[in-house]
């Protein structure tokens, strides 16, 4: 599709979903060090969802829909849409083949809307590793290597300065007292303001001080799931896992949260609740037409499990 | 004369509504069971009026009320319930007052199946089927219809059986078909029914009851432990004798019952919601696009409660 010239606003679109909720510092301060200005998405709804669910291969999980519904939100609202590929950080640093395939799904879901998308490849085992990668996006938008490239630098301090504060905030949490609740699933499942919220809501009504796998500082997590599994695929999968070996000693439950049909973590999830023995586990299966009722169920049991073994009147 | 203080449970299963009153020694004072027939306001009005008959009203006066069970909500804002606790938490706790010892609940009921693990009389661990109901009562109930037999006949058929088919029983989907192909194929009724009964208890301890340690005393409720085939096919897979409590389908009820007591609210609860007109509504809220389907709940005419908003833009006044 060939520019149409200056009756676009001259931003950059990103959907608020997948991996936005783990990398979305790193490319908005990309983005902003150019002074490229970025439009997200509007926060996750049923509404958006319906029209992603519509939209996506029927196969796709949930959180798929959710972000084909979000990239929808931003067509003709942008100059392009930045989707990038993420593959692999390393042979033993694997991502999801989910988050390879959606720059192309998504465009060939759009193809006749004329929207224009940009991406870039993270994927060292073809030699594009994390900074080349933005390196060339810059190029791309018209910037210098030298430019793009500080970009990058800025971008990743601020990632791992929110990482940093994340890890902090996650080690008070976990010295107030009152019951403790690990999450343990994706962040883009956990922090979706339709899909994880409810679940973070009724929790905290409920007294309890939530924990997240996704929050803890990555690289810990990923070497401590090597203690439970040193062949486990996925980098994000090591994550969680990771973050449940980490903490399961130190919380009085621990909730996998997964949105259903996720292939990792069926995999992980299930060797987690047939291995993690002498704290509650709770395996919470999101679906794309559940109501709140099965959850609010589940978890209300889950808790009153939780206050008997504290010897906590129900 | 003054009189004492009982307490009502009511259960609200998708199938079978049950309710118990108890005194305050977990003494059964009234009990009643009927099916749910897709009515649950209906249902319970039925059953009060059962429950009514049985209780001498000189002498017991109903201070709390618990709901429990799929329509424990709305059941529990019609009649103005002291305590609204899920299934899960009722059956654990009616269960273990009546079996101290229990160290195993299984329970499988028209929708959904749950495993509560006990220690010392206190649940310590649950799971509950995920997304797919396979080898809840309501697959036995459409094989049953298939077979030509009344569901309730089931566990006789099965028990004639000394060679169970062996049926796949991952996914109801593709236990029906590997069900007639083996009709199909000439196998007796009856191995068919019990390989049925089979396969409902070993996808419960395989999917249910993955990676759950099933200790001795086991005890077996909801509907499906009516069934004596589903009961023996887990004798003989768990190694070890089930028990079916006569009053094994009030376990909710009677959890519920003694929630209510344990709870510190008290009302004056007189049967006159027997009378009353209920009537529901949903209404989507369009508040944003989330676009909530908000139930409100009406006693004659007016607003009582309303669910189902995910924030305060679906308030409904």
């Amino acid at each position: 599709m060939e520019e149409t010239g200056g009756n676009r606003i001259p931003a950059i679109g990103i959907p608020r979903a997948l991996l936005y909720y783990r990398y979305g510092t790193l490319w908005e301060h990309f983005f902003r060090a150019l002074d490229v200005p970025v439009i997200l998405s509007p926060l996750s709804s049923r509404g958006i969802l319906d029209i992603g669910a519509r939209l996506a291969p029927d196969e796709g999980c949930i959180s798929l829909k959710m972000f084909i519904g979000h990239v929808e939100a931003l067509i003709g609202k942008c100059e392009r849409i930045f989707i990038p590929r993420y593959s692999n950080y390393g042979y033993t640093d694997l991502f999801c083949t989910r988050y390879e395939g959606i720059y192309d799904q998504a465009r060939n879901i759009f193809h006749t809307s004329g929207q224009r998308f940009i991406t870039c490849n993270i994927d060292v085992m073809n030699g594009s590793p994390e900074p080349k990668a933005f390196e060339q996006l810059g190029v791309e938008l018209g910037f210098s290597e030298r430019e793009s490239r500080q970009a990058w630098k800025e971008a990743a301090g601020a990632l791992e300065q929110e990482q940093r504060a994340n890890d902090r905030l996650q080690k008070e949490l976990a010295g107030k007292p009152g019951m403790k609740v690990l999450l343990a699933g994706h962040s883009y499942v956990l922090s979706d303001p339709y899909l994880g919220k409810p679940i973070r809501d009724y929790l905290e009504a409920a007294g309890a001080v939530i924990l997240r796998t996704d929050a803890l500082d990555p690289i810990t997590s990923r070497k401590a799931s090597a203690r439970f599994s040193p062949t486990c695929r996925w980098l994000v999968s090591e994550e969680v896992v990771g973050g449940v070996m980490l903490w399961k000693e130190k919380v009085d439950g621990i909730i996998l949260v997964s949105a259903f049909p996720c292939g990792p973590d069926s995999m992980t999830n299930e060797l987690l609740i047939r291995r993690i023995k002498g704290v509650p586990v709770l395996p919470l299966i999101l679906d794309i037409q559940s109501g709140m009722a099965g959850i609010e169920t589940r978890i209300e049991s889950f808790l009153d499990i939780i206050r008997f073994q504290k010897g906590e009147m129900v | 004369m003054s009189t004492q203080n009982a307490f009502l449970g009511i259960d609200v299963g998708s199938i079978s509504t049950k309710a118990v009153i108890i005194d305050e020694h977990n003494t059964i004072l009234a009990q009643e069971y009927i099916w749910t027939e897709g009515n649950p306001i209906g249902a319970v009005k039925k059953l009060l009026g059962l429950l009514e008959k049985q209780l001498d009203r000189d002498t017991w006066q109903i201070v709390g009320v618990g709901a429990t069970g799929s329509a424990r909500r709305l059941v529990g804002s019609i009649v103005g319930a002291t305590v609204v606790k899920n299934e899960i938490t009722a059956h654990a706790v009616g269960t273990t007052t009546f079996h101290p010892d229990v160290r195993t609940i299984l329970e499988i009921g028209g929708q959904d199946s749950k495993i509560i693990l006990v220690e010392n009389g206190i649940a310590v661990d649950y799971a509950m089927n995920t997304l797919c109901a396979a080898g809840t009562g309501a697959f036995l109930s459409s094989q049953a219809r298939r077979l030509g037999i009344d569901v309730e006949e089931m566990g006789q058929y099965a028990l004639q059986s000394a060679h169970p088919t062996m049926i796949a029983a991952r996914c109801t989907v593709f236990a029906e078909s590997d069900l007639v192909h083996k009709i199909q194929m000439g196998h007796p009724r009856e191995d068919i029914i019990a390989g049925v009964c089979r396969a409902v208890a070993s996808n419960y301890i395989n999917n249910v009851g993955k990676g759950k340690k099933i200790c001795s005393p086991v005890v077996f409720q909801g509907g499906v432990s009516k069934n004596v085939g589903v009961v023996r096919a887990f004798e003989d897979l768990l190694q070890c004798p089930v028990i079916v409590d006569e009053n094994g389908h009030l376990m909710g009820a009677m959890g519920a019952a003694i929630l209510a007591k344990r709870g510190l609210k008290r009302t004056v609860f007189d049967f006159s919601v027997e009378k009353m007109d209920f009537v529901t509504r949903e209404r989507n809220c369009g508040g944003c696009s989330n676009n909530c389907e908000v139930i409100c709940v009406y006693r004659d005419g007016s607003l009582i409660d309303f669910w189902g908003n995910r924030c305060e833009r679906g308030a409904v006044h």
